[in-house]
C-alpha cells in the first residue's frame, strides 16, 4: 500500500509555522500532533473549527493519524454545523478555548503546550485514506459532501508547487488571507507549505495593515495566498508589502487590471488558481499574461463541447466543470461563464436554488427568490424579493442569519406583495430587474 | 444622547460605502453595526476600512487594541477615527 509523509522535507531548524509568539519547529509540531492524537475521542469524524491556521493543522494532522475524517462545513452558520454533525453520526468539534457548539462534544488545545519531550517520526499516511470532506451547497438545499483522500491533497499540493517553481527552505513563509476550512485555503495555505518544507503564518490577516504586519513578522520571503477582494484592498490602501516572492489568488475571477496593479506595486508575479470543491485546484494562469488556464500536471480535460470534465488519478471518477468552458489547446481552456444557478460572493459559492430554499423555510415567508443583480461591481451582494405579509425585513434577515452564511445575506431584501412569476411559475430575470427598479424608485430611504 | 457631527459624517460614509438602504440619520449612535444590528460582516469591515483610510487617512488594523470596540457602534467607530485620523 502506497504512503506519503505528513510533511515534506524540512531542515532541523526550519520553522514549520509562525504563531503570534514566535516560530514552531518541525519537532514541536510533530510532538503537538502526537499529544493531541492521544487525547482525541474515538469518533469517525471531526469538525475542525480552530481559528488559528497552525492549530487547525495540528488538529487536521492528529485526526489523520487517528484515522478520523475532518469535516469542512461550507459556513459557520449554527444550523449548517448542526446539520452536518447530525448527518455524520458520531462526531465532535475542535474549538477555540472560548467557543463551543451546542449539542456537540468539544475538544480544545491546551493554552500552554508542552515542549517536545520525545522525538516523533514523521507519520506516513496511506494515499487512499479518506482525510477530509468539504461540503458545498447543493441545489436541493442539502450540503453536498466532496470526499478528499490524502493522495488527492498531496497530488494537488505537489502539482501546484511545481507549476509555480516553489523550492523548499530559504526561509519562505506562506501568509494567507483565506480561511483554512475552505477547500482552496486547505490546499494553498496548509497543504502547499507543509508538502514543500515551507513555513505557514498561523493568522488570517484581514485589513491591508494586517497583511503588511504579518509579512513583516515572518521575515524572509513570502508567498501571499489571497483573493481578488483582499488583493484589491491592499492595492487601494497603498500599503507597502515587503519581500513577496509570489501572490496566489483564487475563489473568484481576478480582473486583469487589478492583477497588473498588484504586480507593479508589490513587485511579484500574481498567479491565479482555478478550482472547485469537487475536484480541488485544477489549473492556473498568470493573469497579466493570458486569460487561458493551463491544467496542472496530472490533471486532464475529458469530454467534448459543451460538456467537459476533469480527470486525475486521485479522482475516483471524472468531475464535471461547474462553468462553461472552451478548450483552446492541449490542457488549456477559457472560462465562458458560470453555470446559471451558481454564484460566488467573496469566495463563498452557493446555488441560488439552495439559498431560495432556505428563504422559503423561514416562518411567514409565502414566496420569495434570491438573485444576483448585474452591476459589474466586484462586491455586488445578493438581492432577495420576499412575500411575507405581517413580517418585517428584520424578522426575515434574523432568521436567514441563522441558516445561511453572512456573505449571502440579501442586501437589499425587498418586501413585495407578490412575485412577477410567468405562466409557468418561473421568474424571468427581466421581470425581477423591473421589479427591483420600481421598488427602489418608490422606496423611501427610511424604509429599513 | 445627541449625536456628534463626526458621527453623522461616518454614518453617511457607512451607508454610501456599503450601499445600504438606510437613511444615515436613522443609525443609532449606540446600536450594533455588525451581527444583529445593521448586519455587517467582515467583507463590509474590509470595505469600510478602505473608505476610512481614504477619507481620514487612518489605516485600521486588527491589532488595534480597540478593534472590537471600534466596530461595535457608530459612536465607537467615530471616536476611533477622531483619535487616529491624519486628515
Amino acid at each position: 500500500m502506497a504512503n506519503a509523509p505528513l510533511i515534506g522535507l524540512y531542515g532541523p531548524d526550519d520553522a514549520l509555522a509562525w504563531e503570534a509568539d514566535g516560530p514552531r519547529s518541525v519537532g514541536e509540531f510533530l510532538s503537538h500532533v502526537a499529544d493531541l492524537a492521544d487525547a482525541l475521542p474515538d469518533c469517525p469524524s471531526v469538525l475542525n473549527l480552530f481559528s488559528s491556521r497552525y492549530e487547525f493543522l495540528v488538529g487536521f494532522a492528529a485526526a489523520i493519524v487517528r484515522g478520523q475524517v475532518t469535516l469542512l462545513p461550507q459556513s459557520r452558520a449554527p444550523q449548517t454545523l448542526r446539520r452536518i454533525a447530525a448527518e455524520n453520526g458520531d462526531c465532535y468539534a475542535l474549538t477555540d478555548r472560548d467557543e463551543s457548539i451546542e449539542g456537540l462534544a468539544s475538544v480544545t488545545l491546551p493554552l500552554r503546550r508542552s515542549r517536545p519531550s520525545r522525538s516523533v517520526p514523521v507519520p506516513q499516511i496511506p494515499l487512499h485514506q479518506l482525510v477530509a470532506v468539504a461540503f458545498t451547497s447543493g441545489s436541493t438545499g442539502q450540503p453536498t459532501p466532496n470526499r478528499k483522500t490524502w493522495g488527492a491533497l498531496v497530488s494537488v499540493a505537489l502539482a501546484t508547487g511545481s507549476r509555480f517553481g516553489l523550492k523548499a527552505g530559504g526561509r519562505r513563509t506562506v501568509v494567507a488571507t483565506v480561511p483554512h476550512q475552505h477547500m482552496f485555503g486547505l490546499e494553498a495555505s496548509v497543504m502547499l507549505p507543509i508538502q514543500h518544507g515551507l513555513a505557514m503564518h498561523a493568522g488570517r490577516p484581514l485589513f491591508p495593515e494586517d497583511v503588511r504586519t504579518a509579512l513583516e513578522d515572518v521575515g524572509g520571503t513570502t508567498v501571499l495566498v489571497t483573493t481578488p477582494l483582499h488583493l484589491r484592498a491592499c492595492v487601494m490602501a497603498g500599503v507597502k508589502l515587503p519581500s513577496i516572492e509570489m501572490i496566489v489568488s483564487a475563489t473568484s475571477p481576478l480582473p486583469r487590471e487589478l492583477a497588473r496593479e498588484a504586480e507593479e506595486r508589490f513587485h511579484a508575479p500574481v498567479n491565479e488558481i482555478f478550482g472547485f470543491a469537487e475536484a480541488g485546484s485544477v489549473a492556473s494562469r498568470r493573469t497579466v499574461v493570458t486569460d487561458e488556464w493551463q491544467m496542472l500536471d496530472g490533471v486532464c480535460l475529458a469530454g467534448e463541447d459543451p460538456s467537459w470534465s476533469v480527470e486525475a488519478a486521485y479522482l475516483s471518477r471524472p468531475v464535471r466543470f461547474p462553468d462553461r468552458i472552451a478548450v483552446t489547446g492541449q490542457g488549456r481552456f477559457r472560462v465562458l461563464g458560470r453555470a446559471e444557478d451558481e454564484i460566488n460572493i467573496a469566495g463563498h459559492r452557493a446555488s441560488l436554488g439552495d439559498l431560495t430554499q432556505k428563504l422559503l423555510e423561514v416562518d411567514g415567508v409565502q414566496d420569495g427568490a434570491f438573485f444576483l443583480p448585474e452591476t459589474g461591481h466586484p462586491l455586488t451582494r445578493l438581492t432577495a424579493v420576499v412575500v411575507a405579509p405581517g413580517k418585517t425585513r428584520e424578522d426575515i434577515q434574523r432568521a436567514l442569519r441563522w441558516s445561511i452564511d453572512p456573505a449571502f445575506l440579501p442586501r437589499p431584501l425587498l418586501l413585495v406583495p407578490r412575485l412577477p412569476r410567468n405562466e409557468t411559475g418561473k421568474l424571468p430575470r427581466e421581470a425581477l430587474r423591473r421589479l427591483m427598479e420600481e421598488h427602489s424608485e418608490q422606496e423611501s430611504p427610511h424604509g429599513l | 444622547m445627541s449625536s456628534q457631527p463626526l458621527e453623522r459624517e461616518v454614518a453617511t460614509l457607512i451607508v454610501q460605502t456599503l450601499k445600504l438602504k438606510v437613511d444615515p440619520s436613522t443609525i443609532q449612535p449606540e446600536a450594533a453595526l455588525f451581527g444583529d444590528g445593521l448586519g455587517l460582516d467582515s467583507i463590509d469591515a474590509l470595505e469600510l476600512s478602505l473608505a476610512i483610510a481614504q477619507t481620514y487617512g487612518y489605516q485600521i488594523k486588527s491589532s488595534d487594541p480597540e478593534i472590537k470596540a471600534m466596530f461595535s457602534s457608530l459612536r465607537a467607530l467615530a471616536r476611533a477615527i477622531e483619535k487616529n485620523r491624519t486628515k
